[in-house]
């Protein structure tokens, strides 16, 4: 079995984490006090992740049969691969972007780093080659229009106040919903 | 696991049917995370780019389709189901009824089942190597199916159980026999005292009428002045009984006194059937199990089988009971007795001094490796000295008696321990 595409798709998932984390967390001033428990969230489960890639699937071997540190280094190697890193790490980020003042563009910019990241985790845990992907290159390139659009309108001078925000939001939502209806393949 | 286990119906050519347990995959999992994330987010702050987040996981969410095949067809079979250990065999197994999705076989195995790396197969029929390290009757495990749609969303995951496959000791090399200078009167291999219709020269002897021609031996008829005749050595078979000892399972698995000597007995079974002598087996354990002397490649596989401890296939007695009591056809008189033994246990050390008193011909192959806790202090030291003495004490006292007593450490042939009594025949005294 050739390991070169899922070393590489595993190198670029670690770069994408490591940058989405950098990306929402930059400038660290202004997420406010609970920023840096974020942030240290985010860097441990962008850590976590890229860790759960490299370490691949469990052996089948019984581990009573391992010495005593062999078998401690495979439950915590087990215990790595159990929890859900990448959604932490998703999470994590948003949250720590949503923690700063609103800035579209740079959301929007988080946003596709993100999805990219989480195409690059399922490429190197799957055997699957980049070419699976193609399929769904218009439906990717759909959805970053509408991401574009969100970003856009949340640019544009509006009215100010709570209600006309939440129009704004709703008004995202159902845009993108209409997308899902209209481009669902047949 | 997260898929139930299900055990199928039989269908034709004995494929199975399973119904897969459908769920959304963990990429899916993660877009759901990712929009669910974004649209919260969106509410909670009232800021719309969130909901842009959003957008392009909640499209390629939609493109899932909800086709997906109820249930499929699954036919497991192995290209062998008897090894010997360390030998590799193939999973055929094939997959039908799964649509335009792709598979995925995943096999969970067993103790001492190893898979071995298969080529990458996206298809419904595929061949998964595997290796059996250690005898036995062994399950392979369980194989485990997945399949993926072609957006890789939705999975379905079906477990099926594999089949066993007997696994046999691993044979020692051994390729020299020994043999005992009293045999029984059946036509054999193995050339005799007496003189007969072999084709080993023994002598030559005076021509009486009746003997055939084509044996005049005519240089010494010359020098003699009367008729010589060249004499040959019968050739005779020899019963053979092992006894292999598995009563005491102690050391590293894969090289305990119990793997030597169903090796080493493997191994003496086949070398002595080979030149068509009569091999029984007898297992000492619990119980007291045995075959009777038999001939031939299918014998070879009766004993095979009886160390998988096949049950109903053998005699059964239990140790109490004792070797010494077994009936004739199980031992019969003038016997070689090969034993393959660690002698840790009292009662069949007993038992060997009855039979050699009784006069069968016993050739003890130690299979003892391991010595009892490596603890350095001064007190495990001192258990130790008195353990080795006494196994000593028992080693010198069966040699004292007769009994020829040679150690094999697993490694090397069995040919180098033996060959004291492999290079001529074994005097069997009574």
């Amino acid at each position: 079995m050739r390991n070169g595409p899922r070393v590489r798709a595993t190198a670029a998932a670690g770069v994408l984490a490591a940058a989405c984390v950098a990306w929402a967390a930059v400038p660290l001033t202004g997420a406010g006090p609970i920023g840096p428990v974020v942030l240290a969230a985010a860097a441990a489960c962008a850590a976590a992740s890229v860790a759960r890639l490299a370490l691949g699937a469990a052996p089948g071997e019984a581990l009573v049969y391992l010495n005593p540190v062999l078998h401690a280094g495979r439950l915590l190697a087990n215990l790595v691969r159990r929890w859900l890193w990448a959604e932490g790490l998703v999470i994590a980020a948003l949250v720590l972007e949503a923690l700063h003042h609103p800035r579209p563009w740079h959301t929007g910019l988080l946003g596709a780093a993100l999805l990219a990241y989480l195409l690059a985790v399922h490429l190197a845990e799957s055997p699957a080659r980049l070419a699976v992907l193609r399929p769904q290159a218009p439906l990717l390139a759909a959805g970053l229009g509408l991401l574009a659009l969100a970003v856009g309108a949340a640019m544009l001078p509006a009215a100010t106040g709570s209600a006309a925000d939440l129009m704004a939001v709703l008004a995202a939502v159902a845009a993108i919903a209409v997308g899902g209806l209209a481009l669902r393949p047949p | 696991m997260a898929a139930q286990r299900e055990q199928g119906t039989a269908g034709p050519a004995g494929t199975r049917q399973v119904r897969p347990r459908w769920s959304a995959s963990t990429h899916a999992g993660r877009l759901i995370t990712l929009a669910l994330a974004g649209l919260i987010i969106a509410l909670v702050t009232r800021r719309p780019e969130f909901a842009g987040v959003a957008a392009p996981a909640v499209l390629l969410l939609a493109a899932r389709r909800p086709e997906r095949p109820g249930r499929v067809g699954v036919s497991v079979r192995t290209s062998a189901t008897r090894l010997s250990e360390g030998e590799s065999a193939d999973l055929e197994v094939t997959v039908t009824g799964y649509g335009d999705h792709s598979v995925a076989l995943t096999v969970h195995p067993r103790y001492a089942v190893v898979p071995e790396p298969a080529p990458l197969s996206g298809g419904g029929a595929s061949r998964l190597p595997f290796r059996v390290d250690r005898w036995g009757r062994r399950s392979l495990g369980m194989l485990e199916i997945t399949l993926r749609d072609r957006w890789r969303l939705t999975e379905g995951h079906a477990t099926v159980d594999l089949p066993a496959v007997d696994c046999y000791p691993r044979p020692a090399a051994q390729r020299t026999r020994v043999v005992l200078s009293r045999l029984p009167s059946r036509l054999g291999e193995h050339p005799s005292r007496s003189s007969g219709e072999g084709v080993e020269f023994t002598g030559v002897r005076e021509f009486v009428p009746g003997d055939r021609q084509r044996r005049v031996n005519w240089p010494a008829t010359t020098r003699r002045g009367r008729l010589q005749l060249n004499t040959f050595a019968a050739e005779r078979t020899q019963n053979v009984v092992i006894l292999a000892d598995t009563s005491s399972d102690v050391g590293e698995p894969g090289s305990t006194p119990v793997d030597l000597a169903l090796r080493g007995a493997a191994a003496t079974a086949r070398a002595y059937l080979a030149v068509r002598d009569r091999v029984g087996f007898v297992i000492y354990q619990h119980t007291v199990r045995w075959i009777a002397p038999g001939l031939g490649a299918r014998h070879y596989y009766r004993i095979m089988d009886l160390m998988l401890a096949d049950p109903g296939l053998a005699d059964v007695r239990s140790r109490e009971a004792g070797i010494t009591r077994l009936p004739r056809a199980g031992l019969p008189p003038g016997s070689l007795i090969l034993v393959f033994s660690p002698l840790l246990d009292r009662r069949l050390v007993e038992t060997l001094r009855d039979l050699r008193e009784r006069g069968f011909s016993i050739l003890i192959i130690d299979v003892l490796n391991v010595e009892p806790s490596d603890r350095r202090d001064s007190l495990s030291e001192l258990a130790r000295r008195i353990w080795r003495m006494e196994q000593q004490a028992i080693r010198f006292s069966l040699r004292e008696l007769g009994i020829p007593l040679v150690h094999w450490d697993g490694e090397q042939s069995l040919d180098e321990p033996l060959a004291p009594y492999t290079r001529r025949v074994m005097v069997s005294r009574r």
